[in-house]
């Protein structure tokens, strides 16, 4: 199964790279460097994903105390950061051509850090506390506590005047993006949601053959 | 504006190596797993288990 997602992922992420470089046209005033955009809007949807899945499946850990909520929470946090950081870096390139510079202390951009360095915190706590079971309880606590960033992240560009400029899909009232422009994000959202599945479904298969391992 | 394709390069190429190498973290990960479970699973049916420890120093 998880091959099948595997090789599907890979299909969508050739068609994604076929839409955002092929069949997308250059950006009229960013020029091509604007393509950045296929890469780097994709990451933040998957890290706000990966992060809202470990908040539910803490709440449901806290509840049931079921090891595989706890697996798909740990999954989950990783690949959130990992997508996290991948954010920031291609954020960061994309500002340097455009912003003039490749990091600046403004609202979006200091909230996206804190969040990646909270789930950061979050895998270095269950890697420090030995006994599995308290690990889980104290990282389930403070799955849930971070996510309280995640709309913090995005509203920041309402609540704060920032130079990040305001979301271009994920907002209310009609779009201002070209239709081809928006389809193009939307495969490689599509690919990306895959990628994610993918990897965070062999990720916790495993946690669950490491924790069969340990006894 | 200038089209900046290193930029696009740079920001593309790293995230193909990062996901690659999480990537083949996964796989090695999943491969010395099994390995281990294979080692496992195979030693006590051999019927030749290690020597203890203590046997293994020269008596004096």
């Amino acid at each position: 199964m998880t091959r099948l997602v595997g090789g599907v992922t890979l299909a969508a992420l050739a068609a994604g790279l076929v839409m955002g470089f092929g069949i997308a046209p250059r950006e009229a005033t960013q020029g091509n460097v604007q393509r950045i955009m296929y890469l780097h809007v994709p990451s933040v949807w998957v890290a706000y994903l990966a992060f809202a899945v470990v908040l539910v499946a803490s709440i449901a850990y806290l509840i049931r105390r079921a090891e595989a909520a706890d697996r798909l929470a740990h999954a989950s946090a990783e690949v959130g950061v990992l997508f996290t950081g991948l954010t920031i870096a291609t954020g960061s390139i994309w500002g340097k051509p455009t912003w003039g510079t490749w990091w600046t202390w403004d609202a979006r951009l200091t909230s996206v850090a804190i969040l990646f360095v909270m789930y950061l915190g979050y895998l270095l706590l269950r890697g420090m506390i030995e006994d599995r079971e308290r690990g889980a309880r104290f990282a389930a606590v403070l799955g849930i506590v971070a996510a309280f960033n995640i709309p913090l992240v995005h509203f920041s560009v309402y609540w704060w005047r920032t130079l990040h400029q305001p979301p271009s899909l994920m907002k209310p009232g009609p779009g201002t993006m070209p239709g081809i422009i928006v389809t193009a994000l939307l495969v490689n959202f599509v690919a990306f949601s895959l990628l994610y599945v993918y990897f965070v479904a062999r990720r916790a298969r495993l946690l669950r053959r490491e924790a069969e391992a340990a006894g | 504006m200038p089209d900046n394709w290193g930029f696009v390069l740079a920001a593309y190429g790293l995230a193909a190596g990062v996901l690659l190498a999480y990537w083949r973290f996964l796989a090695r990960r999943e491969r010395d797993l099994r390995g281990a479970a294979e080692r496992n699973r195979i030693a006590p049916v051999s019927g030749h288990p290690g020597p203890e420890p203590a046997s293994r120093t020269p008596r004096a």
